[in-house]
């Protein structure tokens, strides 16, 4: 496979560096080029891998390496606090009431996410309920209630409704007993002015607590372009990457929280409700760049 | 090289060519062209230029561009054959399975290429083998109600091979010309279900088996196009949500990995949005 080599590779270059105590520019770079390889395979936006790997370089070449640590394990800190400063912490989701609203492109895991966060609200003793708001695709609406059924939380939604925004001001009526208020929204993408105006809408009706991005793991470099429309429309605080039970690594959410200036929710690993889990940092960068547990071999230093 | 210039010809040089082809191979990833693919076009384009003496195009830049663009090209349009020629052709009802990763557009696909088929006179079966999806009969079912089509499903959890086969049965006893098969989305990493594409193609044996895959992807549409290649042999690819990335450079991914034509564009969610692939134009989009 492409991608394990390319782990084999970055491990190859640092080993390279191994036993060296000084780093000499020519091995900078020979380390940076697989680095930018890595995060470029992972999908990673062009110039965030660029801008990265500049900071990596100069920091390498111009900062001092406390005593007694090798080449390599200095590199290799460096790479990881660069991503860490990028990726952040995972989005702070208090344990209390609140509404959540769901974007994202047309079919990159909303309605699933919306039962798989409210699956998981519920284990942490929260009552939630999901309100359906799409009205464009066929058979959203029974999607939407069979997932919610799966998770056995309350639900709203009108299959005979048209105007999403009277779904959403009914909705939120009807599930005012609910202590998470989960809004899912129809498919949609940022170069499409009327559906971003309708989100514009909802969002202005449903008024959330906060606005998760749902992104495909497997998306690409238009993930930038992406998250910025959705920015733009209704602002997002939070990203959500799904479908990691897959081989791509999700490298569009870097970009996705740059341009958003927000961090990573949640991660989705599969179709059913139970497969969520909280984002943390460490795991998501050591499969970024195709190498494991990177915090513990950082901890050396 | 004076005198070379004189002439309107130069030897490309070797340093300057690199330069030119590390920009077009960053251009190549900006319009998620695949690492790998992208660099074995390039390695070709490189071979294809050093050392030569060439005619003088106005900079080597252009030169290098030009050989790029007919490489691409030559990727892109591998294989392309006459859909509606090959429909015609056919024995009827003709087969037509859909695979491909969750969400990328295969129920929605179904439903176009039903109404492009009626636009040149064919007459359609819609047939869910998505037993596993919630909700996915009832997506099927609205559309099938749309388009005033005949919808055949089974309950939830049934093996969809089963309800592909009750619709050739009905094709073949009504006349239809085309089943349009739908399968549940699935990952290539999962097993079970791989092995169940496998067998709804050996047992169904379809007269096409269209791959399903979104423009907006990324690197990893190379492996999802070479495993689902693997367990059931796909005759070509449908490009969706062409609208949302017009540079859709998964297309010369997919186009490379599995040697198959991509057929058609998807280019919004409604029934007419479905466009015959045309090679030059992504050509040109991801020149741009
Ligand atoms: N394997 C896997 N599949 C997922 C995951 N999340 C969602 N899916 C699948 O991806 C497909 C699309 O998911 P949906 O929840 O319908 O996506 P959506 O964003 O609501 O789609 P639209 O409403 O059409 O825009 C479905 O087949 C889901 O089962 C995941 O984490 N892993
Ligand atoms: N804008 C746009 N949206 C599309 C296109 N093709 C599909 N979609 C949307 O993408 C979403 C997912 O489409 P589906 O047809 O349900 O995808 P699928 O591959 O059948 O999904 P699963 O069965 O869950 O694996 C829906 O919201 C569709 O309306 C397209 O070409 N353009
Ligand atoms: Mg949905
Ligand atoms: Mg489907």
């Amino acid at each position: 496979m492409v991608l394990d080599d390319l782990g084999k590779s970055l491990r190859g270059a640092l080993d390279d560096l191994r036993g060296k105590s000084r780093i000499d520019e020519e091995d900078v770079d020979a380390v940076v080029k697989e680095i930018q390889r890595s995060l470029l395979q992972a999908d990673v936006d062009v110039d965030l891998v660029m801008s990265l790997s500049d900071s990596i370089k100069s920091r390498a070449l111009d900062e001092e390496p406390p005593q007694g640590t090798s080449a390599r394990d200095w590199v290799l800190r460096i790479v990881y606090e660069e991503l860490v400063e990028l990726v952040g912490e995972s989005t702070d989701l208090p344990l209390e009431n609140q509404t959540i609203m769901l974007a994202g492109l047309y079919g990159s895991g909303k309605t699933t996410t919306a039962a798989k966060m409210a699956w998981w609200f519920s284990t942490k003793g929260l009552r939630p309920a999901i309100i359906q708001t799409d009205t464009d695709r066929p058979g959203a609406y029974d999607q939407s209630k069979e997932m919610a059924d799966r998770a056995e939380v309350d639900f709203y939604g009108d299959p005979d409704e048209d105007d999403p925004v009277k779904i959403a001001r009914e909705g939120l009526e009807a599930t005012e007993s609910a202590d998470v208020r989960i809004v899912d929204t129809a498919g949609r993408d940022g170069l499409n002015e009327e559906l971003i105006a309708q989100i514009e809408r909802i969002e202005q009706e449903v008024n959330p607590d906060r606005n998760l991005l749902v992104l495909d793991a497997a998306m690409g470099q238009s993930a930038k372009s992406q998250a910025r429309d959705f920015q733009e429309a209704i602002g997002i605080e939070g990203v959500v990457i799904t479908k990691l039970d897959g081989t791509a690594k999700g490298g569009g959410a870097l970009a996705a929280v740059d341009e958003t200036d927000s961090t990573i929710a949640f991660l989705g690993t599969g179709e059913t409700v139970q497969d969520i889990e909280r984002f943390e940092p460490d795991g998501f960068i050591s499969r970024l760049l195709g190498m494991g547990d990177l915090k513990q071999l950082t901890e050396r230093v | 090289k004076a005198k070379l210039f004189a002439t309107g010809k130069t030897v490309i040089d070797e340093d300057d060519l690199q330069k030119h082809l590390d920009d077009l191979e960053l251009a190549l990833l900006q319009s998620d062209v695949e690492m790998g693919v992208a660099q074995e076009i390039l390695d070709g384009v490189e071979q294809n230029l050093t050392g030569q003496t060439r005619r003088r195009l106005s900079s080597t830049g252009n030169l290098v561009r030009d050989a790029l663009r007919e490489a691409l090209y030559d990727v892109i349009s591998v294989g392309q054959f006459d859909f509606e020629e090959r429909i015609a052709q056919a024995d009827k009802p003709v087969v037509i399975i859909f695979t491909g990763v969750n969400g990328v557009g295969k129920t929605t696909s179904i439903a176009k290429l039903s109404h492009y088929l009626d636009q040149c006179g064919y007459s359609s079966v819609l047939a869910n083998g998505d037993t596993y999806r919630a909700g996915a009969n009832e997506q099927l079912q609205k559309h099938a109600e749309n388009l005033d089509r005949k919808f055949i499903s089974h309950e939830q959890g049934s093996d969809p091979t089963a309800v592909i086969y009750d619709a050739v049965e009905y094709a073949e006893a009504n006349g239809v010309d085309v089943v349009l098969g739908d399968t549940a989305g699935r990952l290539h990493t999962n097993e079970g279900l791989m092995d169940q594409l496998e067998k709804i193609d050996r047992v169904i044996g379809p007269d096409m088996t269209l791959f399903v895959d979104e423009a907006v992807a990324g690197q990893d549409a190379v492996n999802r196009a070479r495993e689902f290649d693997e367990a059931a042999e796909i005759d070509g690819s449908i490009l969706t949500k062409a609208d949302a990335d017009p540079q859709g450079g998964a297309a010369i991914s997919i186009a490379y990995v599995t040697g198959k034509p991509i057929l058609f564009l998807g280019t919004g969610q409604d029934y007419p949005d479905l466009e015959r692939f045309d090679p030059e134009a992504i050509v040109d989009q991801l020149l741009a």
